[in-house]
């Protein structure tokens, strides 16, 4: 037994004891067959060995089968069971160079003979809702899970699932059309007028099937839908989606390619803080500091214009590698990183120190570490708790095998503490991209590994977006891709908003709401 | 907050002066797909698109769809000597038919800069927009807010946020709309009093984009409302929405002359 598979902790619960079979699987990734019936109990081990739940979806390599993943200790542990049915075309035979067939949106991978499993969402919250997907998007079928109203087919005017009664409580239906410009998602604020007794959330009002639209792409072709499910985080949604092809076909892209991945992924985590951060100060109307991190947040974006003459540096990233050297001197990339570091430095002390806007975060939407392990919550969510879930340090990858980042976690897990959380990793970013990019100015390298013609297998590809652990699951067949599952940090993360109002009033809801920092789109697809 | 006051006073001015002046896209600017050379076209050349905005069609026809085309660039690395990227922001227009370019033809509304600036004054600088997003990927969201920072400043023109539909003048739809979206969107619309214009923002507001052909998507925004202007890209930059809001006070002040 490897030192790896020590660490996994399968020394303690060895597969056999399950009924579970070791299957080849690429590098940190663990993946274990068990039949249907020992599906449920498979989940019971991994949880007491203290795992992670992070997604379950539909596989179709090597067979038709339900998949669980959960993080343990370092590694990826997948445990399938067979679902029962043929596995079946899924993906339509493409003509020669179309790019533009591929199979049809709506696809039910599990057909009604489809075997019945025990529920995991009964007694672990956070496969709750990758249940009910999977029951109401590919038909399969959950003993004992609770009944609720639809998760993926929401209706704007529907108030059915509202629990609270009484007298004076009433239900406020905030969204799909928000106040503001936001993404469309709906809550349902259950309240008595001031405190918040329970909040609901209803995401799935722009499910697009972009899960759907990779069947019979060529895998370059992919990586413009990859970007485009999540659009504020397309670089990291690319380079998930490209590490999963390349573990899918045995291609390891070579380290320039990696050096260019970390500078795109890390300049779009500091969009993402920086828009959070200028939010939280629009809320406190602190209106100087707002435009403070709006301008800092612009100065990235223009930076991104100079690498690859795209504000998101959207068709950079392909599987096997980048699509070319970015277009800026990289000394001019420095000085300007460098010029971006001293504004934040100052605007940041600033920030922590004005009472009017601290004192609205400290201690807003407290979330327990023990909840927080509970969902299975990912990215500065979870490090704001206490936890130092960070993919890029728990299953490094890339240029992170190399240069490790320094994992930023704060213990109080309010609405500060995950603002800490995204200054500490701003900071982080500059450092990791000061190295990256020092790295490649001294040395010249390959940008492109070649991917096999015909190349068949299917994996899990991970990245540390800046909502959050993103995994995918992409297999590829004849060269073309085939089923895609997209474990998004946003949709998990987003099961924990019902629970971050503990002490909460009904105008803490924006600071609450802008310290999850979430998309949308990325949690519905 | 003194020291934030000096710490803003001491910016000194970062917005542009546009549409006052012209705001040029920065060098190697990804901003929209132009046809070089229609000559001759080869039939397989349009299925290089992903989402078929290039259509050919004889020997001298081959046009290019800027309300499909997502900037992915796959023609333009397939075939450098035909098509190419050009770095403009100016690229809505207020006909989804006029999106569609050719060898000769360029899109684009032929207003000047400047005359949509008077436009926009002869509103008495107030106008209000609100947004709806009906499926976008969350890109378009972050441009358009963008409009609001001292960068762009819209405010500037007289472009004021306003959450309740019924004092907006303008609306801003993102997303090709999907079926639990249709609603809202419409109702949205509905309340709106007139004269009011519709602003397609983003390829996936003007054709559905990549979701097109999911079944979930309608297809743009134009398959559920009549829309007035469309902003295409992949997203499209703070400067091309706001030349899209600009052409939109066009249908403003065209309506108020008419009643």
């Amino acid at each position: 037994m490897s030192v790896t598979e020590q660490r996994a902790g399968i020394v303690r619960y060895p597969p056999e004891q399950f009924g579970a079979i070791r299957e080849p699987a690429p590098a940190g990734e663990v993946r274990l067959s068990v039949a249907a019936s020992a599906f449920a109990s498979a989940a019971t081990v991994m949880q007491e060995a203290g795992a992670r739940f992070v997604s379950m979806f539909a596989a179709d390599t090597p067979e038709r089968s339900l998949v669980a993943a959960f993080a343990l200790r370092g590694e990826l542990v997948l445990v399938r069971a067979p679902a029962g049915g043929d596995r079946r075309a899924s993906v339509s035979p493409v003509a020669d160079g179309d790019t533009r067939a591929r199979a049809p949106g709506e696809e039910i991978a599990f057909p009604g003979e489809a075997t019945a499993f025990e529920s995991i969402g009964a007694w672990w919250p956070a496969a709750r809702w990758a249940e009910r997907e999977l029951a109401e998007l590919h038909g399969l079928r959950f003993r004992g899970a609770e009944p609720a109203a639809p998760l993926t087919a929401p209706d704007a005017d529907s108030l059915e699932d509202r629990q609270v009664s009484g007298l004076d409580a009433f239900s406020i239906p905030y969204g799909p059309v928000r106040s503001g410009i936001f993404e469309a998602v709906q809550f349902h604020i259950e309240t008595g007028g001031e405190d918040v007794a329970r909040i609901h959330t209803r995401p799935f009002f722009k499910r697009r099937g972009m899960e759907t639209r990779f069947a019979g792409l060529a895998p370059d072709l992919g990586a413009h839908v990859a970007e485009r499910i999540a659009g504020i985080a397309g670089c990291a949604y690319a380079a998930a989606f490209a590490q999963a092809v390349e573990r899918a076909l045995g291609v390891q892209p070579p380290p320039r390619a990696q050096r260019w991945r970390a500078v795109y992924c890390e300049l779009e985590r500091m969009a993402c803080h920086l828009d959070v951060i200028a939010k939280q100060a629009e809320t406190t109307a602190l209106y100087v500091g707002q435009a403070r991190f709006q301008i800092l947040k612009e100065q990235v974006m223009r930076l991104r214009v100079g690498l690859t003459g795209n504000r998101f540096a959207r068709g950079m990233i392909v599987p096997g590698g980048v699509r070319g050297e970015g277009m800026m001197d990289l000394g001019e990339l420095l000085a300007a990183l460098d010029s971006i570091e001293r504004q934040l430095h100052r605007d940041r002390r600033m920030f922590l120190g004005t009472a009017s806007m601290t004192d609205r975060l400290i201690g807003t939407g407290r979330l327990p570490r023990a909840l927080v392990e509970e969902y299975g919550a990912v990215g500065p969510l979870a490090r704001g708790s206490g936890l130092s879930t960070d993919a890029r340090h728990e299953r490094p990858y890339g240029n992170y095998v190399r240069v490790g980042p320094q994992v930023v976690s704060e213990r109080d897990g309010d609405a500060m503490a995950r603002v800490r959380v995204r200054f500490g990793e701003l900071s982080e970013s500059l450092r990791i991209l000061r190295q990256a990019i020092d790295h490649l100015r001294r040395r010249d390298g390959q940008l492109q590994s070649a991917l096999p013609a015909g190349g068949e297998g299917a994996a899990c590809g991970w990245v540390e977006a800046p909502q959050g652990e993103l995994l995918m699951w992409v297999e590829v067949a004849d060269g073309t891709i085939g089923r895609v599952h997209v474990a998004s940090p946003s949709l998990r993360n987003w099961a924990l908003f019902d629970h971050a109002f503990p002490k909460d009033v009904l105008t803490d809801f924006a600071f609450i709401e802008h310290s999850f920092g979430l998309t949308p789109a990325g949690a519905d697809r | 907050m003194l020291e934030w006051i000096q710490r803003g006073l001491g910016q000194g001015r970062i917005t542009t002066r546009y549409p006052r002046e012209p705001e040029p896209a920065p060098q190697g600017y990804r901003g929209s797909v132009e046809v070089l050379d229609a000559d001759d076209p080869p039939p397989e050349l349009a299925s290089v698109c992903p989402t078929g905005a290039i259509a050919v069609a004889g020997r001298r026809w081959l046009t290019l769809d800027r309300g499909r085309c997502i900037l992915c660039g796959e023609c333009v690395r397939r075939a450098p000597e035909r098509f190419a990227f050009r770095g403009e922001y100016e690229t809505a227009g207020r006909s989804r038919a006029g999106l569609v370019v050719d060898g000769q033809r360029r899109a684009g509304e032929h207003a000047t800069r400047k005359a949509l600036g008077e436009q926009a004054r002869m509103l008495r600088r107030s106008i209000h927009v609100r947004h709806i997003d009906c499926g976008s990927d969350g890109s378009e969201e972050w441009e358009i807010l963008a409009l609001w920072n001292p960068s762009y400043d819209i405010q500037r023109l007289g472009f004021f946020l306003t959450n309740a539909p019924r004092h907006a003048d303008i609306l801003l739809v993102t997303g090709g709309v999907t079926a639990p979206m249709r609603g809202p969107l419409e109702r949205t619309w509905n309340v709106m009093p007139g004269p009011k214009a519709l602003v397609a923002v983003g390829t996936d507001a003007c054709s559905g984009g990549l979701a097109r052909d999911g079944g979930l998507v309608a297809g743009g925004v134009d398959r559920a409302l009549p829309v007035d202007v469309y902003v295409p890209g992949s997203p499209p930059a703070p400067i091309a929405i706001m030349h899209g809001l600009l052409l939109a006070t066009g249908v403003l002040t065209e309506a108020r002359a008419a009643a």
